[in-house]
Order: C-alpha cells, then structure tokens, then sequence
C-alpha cells in the first residue's frame, strides 16, 4: 500500500515535471496546426480530444516533446520532441508518466512478452483516444485478438464485485461534483484505489487479485460512509427548507389576515 | 411601551417624524382598486437587498483571481459555515430577479402605466432592466466554471459583428485576445462595484419619478379607463379617499414579500440546480469547449435569434431594433386608453411579442 502511494506520488511529479500538466489551448501549436490538417497528420488531434488525456488537460507535448509555443521550431529535436515511438518502445514512452503500471505491466505476462511480440500498451489502451482503464477493457473480443479468453475470464469473474463498486461510487462522487460539492478528497481516494486494482489487471494471479480485491473493498467502504454523510447532509437541507418555506408561507398568511382587518 | 413612546416623541420634536410618517406613509393614499401587481416593485427592492446582502457575504472569502476563483467558490460552498445557503440564494436570487422584472415590466405594459405622464417611470425602468441582465452576465464569470468561461466567449464574441470596432470592442471587453485572467478582472469590478452603484442610482431616481408623478390608477374595474393627464402643467396624481400606504398596502407588499421568499427558499432548498448546467460546477478549462453551451434562461431568445439570421450583425441589428421599440414605447404609443382589453393592437402586439419571445426561448434551449 505504502509502495503504491509513493509510485502514484512519484508518478505525479515525473508527470508534473515532464509538464503532463494541465495546459491552455492556446499555448499549443501542435492542435492548432495538426488540427486542420487533412488524413493522418490530423487524425491524432481528433481521436485525442476524446480521449482521458484532452479530458485532463493531457496535451500532444506531455508525450511526444517538443516546443507547444514555437511553431516553426515546435518539431525539432533540440526543443525535446521525440516524435513517434518505435513498437517496442511505447511501454517506456507512456511510462515516464505511468510508473506504478509499467512497473506493473513489465511484470505481467503481457510485459515479458513484448520482445517476442506480445502486447504493448495501445493494443488494448488505444493510441491518442485513450480511454479511462476500467476492467471493460478484458473483454472476449479485444483479448482473443492474441489468445484464449478463458483465463482472462477468471480474472475479470475475481474483479467484478470491486469494479462494480469503483463505479458506483464515481458515480456518486462524479453526481455530487456537478452540484458543487468538493469531492476532491474522494476523487483522490477513488483514484488512489482504483490504480491500486488496476495495478491487478496485468496479473493472472487469481488467489492473489482476490485477495487484493478484498483490501480495496475495505478501503472503498470508507468512501461509502463519507457519501452517506453526504447524503445524510442533503436530507437535512431540505427538512431545514422545509420549514423555512412552511415559515414564510404562514407569515404571508398572517400578512394577508391582518391586512383584511384594516379594510 | 411608555419608553417607546417617549423615544419617538424624542426624535419628532428633534426632526418632525411625525411629519413624515404622516406625509409618507398613513397619510400617502393609493388607489383604492389597486391591485397586488403594483407590490412586485417592492419584491424587487427586497431582491435587490437580498443580493446586495449575500453578494458582501460572497466577497469575504472569494478571489478575483483566475487561479482561485473556482477554488474559492468551493470552499464557499463546502468549508464556509452555510456559505452553500448565501451562494445558491445569490445565484437564484438573480434568476429570480430578472423573472420578478420581466413580471413588473410585463404589469406596468398591460395597465398602460408607462403612459405620460410617465415616460421617465419608463425610461428609468428599462435602463434598471438592461442593468440587471448586465450584473447577471458579469456575475455569470466570476465562478470561473466552464459555463462561466465559456458562455462569456460566446457573449463577449457576438460584439465581432459589430461593423469596423467589433474585433477591438472584442477585446475592450475581454482585456485580451482571448476570455482569462484580465477579463475576470474587469468583470469583477462592474459587477461588484460599477453596476450595482449604477443599479441603486436608477433606483433612486425610479422611485423619485414615482413619488413625483403619483401612483397610476390600474385601469380596472372603472368605467373611464382613459389616461386624465392634460399635459398643460405638473399635476401629481393624488388618490383622495385612496388606502393609505401604511399600514395597508405596506402589508400586501409584506403578503407579496413572504410568498415570494417562500417560493424563492423552495428553489434554494429543494431545486437550486435548476438554474445550473453541470458545467457550472466544473472549473474553466480553455482547453475543452463543452459540447451545448447555452446562456442563461434570459438571453436564450437573444441566443437564438443570433443564430437564425444568415449573419450576427443582422440578430443584433433586429434585437437593437426591438430593445429601442421597447425602450421608446412611451413615446410610440400615444394613445389615452390604458385598459388592456379596449388596445387590441397593443394586446396583439403584447401577446404575439411574448410567445415570439418565449418561442425563441424554447427554441434556443433545444437548439
């Protein structure tokens, strides 16, 4: 648990340092360019703004380099970019940010097998519309691509109960931010154990994910009980504004009744 | 009660109290078939105190600051104790304001009140009608959402098809290229100090021209519904044997006060969502325009008529056009009936007017 936080921690500040920080659209040169460009060379630009990483404020520079500001100079190697990776490369590309997972993912059967050409990571995360890692993506059609789907099944089957929860409870958190609430403590909790079972889902060890998938379950019941305050808080609210329309209605009434007595 | 009585007797000997209360209030008599429209003006006023009120509240603990405004409008509505009640009750206040002034506006139009004398009534309630959608659009960026920061692009943006000075008058509004940090700034200061200064001002002035002119007599349940007013010389319209203002129809405006906080608390407590999209509680992000960006409810018939003609300069030609008619509709409309019902062009044009108006509306919620 304390080796994850400090790899989700690490992560943050490789990412903070590479600037993979949020950024303005108007800073970068790259979609402004790219963005009008016809076939290929604009096809990233639209397949990213769907992605996790537009929705983040995860721009083209925080992975491929070079200068978001200079356009004519935006692609040159002295400004850091690094263009394109090669197949074998992309698990370092996308790791200098994601460090728990590739630590994770070279250790899983996917990762010993990337030289013999096993999977790197946009054969089943995507490239450019990244999407949000959910167990969705251990599906029959994307994993029997390469393989059987059976033991994949059994993996899936052991994290179901605790993905079902994760949603849930983003959900609830994601419903209580759009009404203002500053969930910015539960989102990071959420976050933090949701990496934490990622982390499972490049293991095949099925005694072992369940196993895990216990602890983060005692872990995301924690959250519950905060929303349930929450919840709890939205109740009283009303029954507290209940009372104060009943009051003011009355108080018109009375208005009204005294009224009538001078006429 | 003594104490009391000996208190005021205090104060009358020393400035005429008595004289005032009797002027201004018992012995300042309305018109006996007035009616409980003529309270919305003073639910108005309990508005604007209201939003005045809270909106001091809002400004112990928020920031001005693009980088903490969204922040600080999070712990108002998180961490301040009942900061969550003075933010919603702002924020639906001037829902709420605007819908009272559409009522008021649309009451002194039926009963043919804007009739001389009282074109400066008018005039000076107009000006406090395009105020109040001014503080409201001012005030719709200071959270620093994205329906903040992206609705203001879209406002500040329809300035481009003003010929010659648009992209510059683009720019005089936004303090740079682009809706950031200098915008917040400028917007900041009109809504917190310049509007709302400009606001108590016409207020003023409405309710001076009130007290001069007199209050209108509704032209209901009468048999002459024509305007008397000769226009030879200033004539105050005084209601002999009318109700006295206190304690009488200080009591229908307390009546009109309660129902509309009863209705005003139950949006607060029960629906204030209603007046947010779940944008507005997203932080600003230039990086991603949301998909259906709409303005408030108010602007949506603005909205929409900007988009139905080919270009923006003709909707803003055609809503100018409609803001002076209105604005000048004293002077347009001279005839002295004032009953809604013996003015079947003024009906017509009152009636189609509004669906037109509530039509576009729907229609640019929908679009």
């Amino acid at each position: 648990m304390m080796m994850r936080s400090l790899l989700t921690g690490l992560a943050v500040l490789v990412a903070i340092a590479m600037g993979c920080g949020p950024v303005q659209a108007e800073d970068i040169v790259c979609i402004t360019c790219h963005g009008a460009l016809p076939g290929k060379y604009g096809e990233p630009v639209k397949l990213w703004q769907g992605s996790i990483h537009a929705e983040n404020g995860i721009a083209c520079n925080a992975c491929h380099g070079g200068d978001p500001k200079d356009a004519p100079n935006a692609m040159k190697k002295e400004r850091g970019f690094l263009g394109a990776p090669k197949y074998n490369d992309v698990p370092e590309f996308c790791g200098r940010c994601h460090v728990g997972v590739l630590k994770d993912y070279l250790a899983s059967g996917h990762g010993r097998a990337l030289t013999r050409g096993g999977p790197n990571c946009v054969i089943c995360h995507g490239s450019h519309q990244i999407v949000k890692a959910s167990l969705e993506l251990i599906n029959e059609k994307s994993c029997s691509r390469c393989h059987s789907y059976e033991r994949a099944k059994l993996i899936r089957g052991a994290m179901q109960e605790t993905e079902g929860i994760i949603v849930a409870l983003d959900k609830r958190i994601a419903g209580y931010k759009a009404v203002g609430t500053d969930t910015d403590r539960l989102e990071k909790e959420l976050f933090s154990q949701r990496n934490r079972f990622h982390s499972l889902f490049h293991n095949v060890d099925v005694k072992r994910v369940t196993a895990e998938s216990t602890q983060i379950q005692a872990e995301l019941k924690k959250l519950d009980t905060t929303l349930k305050g929450l919840d709890e808080q939205g109740r009283k609210r009303k029954l507290a504004g209940a009372v104060v329309v009943a009051g003011a209605l009355l108080a018109g009434l009375l208005v009204h009744l005294l009224r009538k007595t001078f006429d | 009660m003594e104490l009391l009585k000996r208190l005021y007797k205090w104060v009358d000997v020393r400035v005429g109290a008595g004289e005032i209360v009797e002027k201004e209030l018992t012995g300042y008599l309305l018109p006996r078939n007035i009616n409980a429209w003529y309270s919305l003006g003073s639910v108005l006023l309990f508005i604007f105190a209201l939003q005045v009120a809270s909106g001091i509240l809002l400004l112990i603990y928020y920031v001005p600051d693009a980088d903490k405004a969204f922040k600080s409008v999070t712990y108002i509505m998180n961490d301040v104790p009942f900061g969550w009640l003075i933010r919603m009750c702002h924020a639906v206040g001037s829902n709420m304001m605007v819908a009272v002034l559409l009522l008021h506006m649309l009451s002194v139009l039926c009963m043919g009140s804007y009739k001389s004398p009282r074109e400066f009534n008018w005039l000076t309630g107009f000006i406090l009608f395009t105020l109040v959608q001014g503080i409201s659009l001012t005030g719709y960026l200071l959270p620093w959402s994205q329906l903040s920061f992206w609705a203001t692009t879209v406002a500040t943006n329809s300035a481009n098809a003003i010929p010659v000075i648009g992209p510059q008058l683009v720019e005089f509004l936004r303090g740079s290229k682009m809706v950031g940090p200098p915008t917040l700034g400028r917007f900041f200061a009109l809504h917190v100090a310049v509007i709302p200064a400009g606001i108590a001002a016409l207020i003023g002035a409405h309710l001076f021209l009130l007290k001069r002119t007199g209050v209108s007599k509704p032209p209901f349940g009468q048999s002459n519904t024509t305007n008397q007013w000769k226009g030879d010389s200033y004539r105050y319209e005084d209601h002999p044997g009318g109700i006295p203002f206190f304690p009488n129809y200080a009591l229908e405006d307390a009546r009109s006060v309660f129902i509309y906080l009863a209705i005003f608390m139950a949006v607060v407590f029960f629906d204030p969502y209603l007046f947010f999209p779940k944008d507005a509680f997203l932080p600003a992000n230039a990086l991603v325009t949301p998909a259906h960006i709409k303005p408030e409810w108010y602007f949506l018939a603005n909205y929409q008529t900007l988009k139905i003609f080919p270009n923006e300069l003709i909707g803003l030609s055609v809503q100018g056009a409609a803001m002076t008619f209105l604005a000048l509709l004293p002077f347009i409309d001279r005839g002295r009936e004032r009953h809604p019902l013996k003015r079947p062009l003024f009906l017509a044009c009152a009636i189609g007017g509004l669906l037109l108006w509530i039509g576009l509306s729907v229609w640019g919620h929908y679009s």
